[in-house]
């Protein structure tokens, strides 16, 4: 059984072994989202770069390919049927060329949403950082009053970074879908 | 030919500018920022401006407002191509000098035919 005297310097010692863990276990948490949200980036940037090689490769070699046909066609009288159909062939590939092209500037956007994200981590580590800061070093060594002036100036700290946080890192992708944005002239 | 400087901060976006224009017969000159698009501004005068607004550095609404200063840019058409379509932002755009604001992602036939109706 506790006595009496005992409890507050229990509680206290209780609150700060809390904020300890808390900020320690935070940080750790948040130290492994933001290390494996950087290396998304890294492949999403690495995957964009082959991505756009091979679509520009496979482009030239089409329109090589549909300059061969067009001139095999010229040569030999092509049926007025294989023309059509040449050409039906040469605006398909235009559109699908078209939406890769549309489809193929995704990284731009992911690469801003992963960015901000980044922010926002470093911004709630230096919210744990700041529960932690006092540790047990600056533990009152008595009384209520102490611990009371303690937490509000933690608390003063968080909500200081807290405030920091909101204001620095502002939304700039709200689109949900690849299709082409909107367009105005003024 | 007609040239055109595409700012974007992102390479892949430069990419799909650059194959896009210049299957429409337009030449390109890229630049990775504002400061990069200001500097290449200066060195050669061109015919239309296209650029993205959130970029480190010099961002696009700083870059229209130090072209707008240039006297050889003053009309020169200049299109944002950004991600952010809210009516605030497209009104800073408006009021630095923009002459139309294009929501990423980007069509090319699209894009092509803003920038003919510009500059033909």
């Amino acid at each position: 059984m506790l006595s009496q005297e005992s409890v507050p310097d229990l509680v206290e010692t209780q609150v700060m072994r809390l904020l300890s863990g808390v900020s320690t276990h935070g940080d750790q948490h948040l130290a492994e989202v933001e290390r494996d949200l950087v290396q998304m980036d890294v492949l999403l940037n690495e995957a964009i770069k082959k991505l756009c090689a091979s679509f520009m490769a496979i482009h030239h070699a089409i329109d090589l390919q549909q300059e061969t046909l067009k001139s095999m066609l010229s040569a030999g009288k092509p049926a007025p049927e294989q023309a059509a159909r040449l050409e039906t062939l040469r605006e398909e590939i235009g559109q699908h060329v078209g939406a890769a092209v549309t489809g193929l500037q995704f990284q731009d956007m992911t690469s801003q949403l992963i960015g901000r994200m980044v922010q926002h981590l470093a911004g709630l580590r230096d919210v744990f950082g700041e529960l932690g800061t006092n540790g047990t070093a600056d533990l009152p060594e008595s009384g209520s009053e102490e611990m009371l002036v303690m937490l509000n100036r933690i608390s003063d700290r968080v909500g200081a970074r807290c405030s920091e946080l909101a204001g620095a890192v502002r939304s700039t992708v709200n689109q949900r879908h690849m299709e082409s944005g909107d367009i105005e002239l003024f | 030919m007609k040239t055109i400087l595409a700012v974007d901060d992102s390479g892949s976006l430069r990419q799909m500018l650059s194959f896009s224009l210049k299957a429409a017969g337009y030449g390109v000159i890229e630049a990775i920022d504002g400061e990069d698009g200001l500097n290449k501004a200066k060195q050669q005068t061109v015919d239309l401006v296209l650029t993205d607004q959130n970029m480190p550095g010099m961002d696009g609404l700083s870059l229209i407002k130090a072209l707008r200063a240039m006297k050889n840019y003053q009309s020169v058409p200049i299109l944002m191509l950004t991600t952010e379509s809210g009516d605030d932002i497209k009104a800073m755009g408006r009021a630095a000098g923009a002459n139309g604001w294009l929501v990423k992602p980007f069509d090319p036939t699209r894009l092509t035919e803003v920038v003919k109706k510009l500059i033909g």
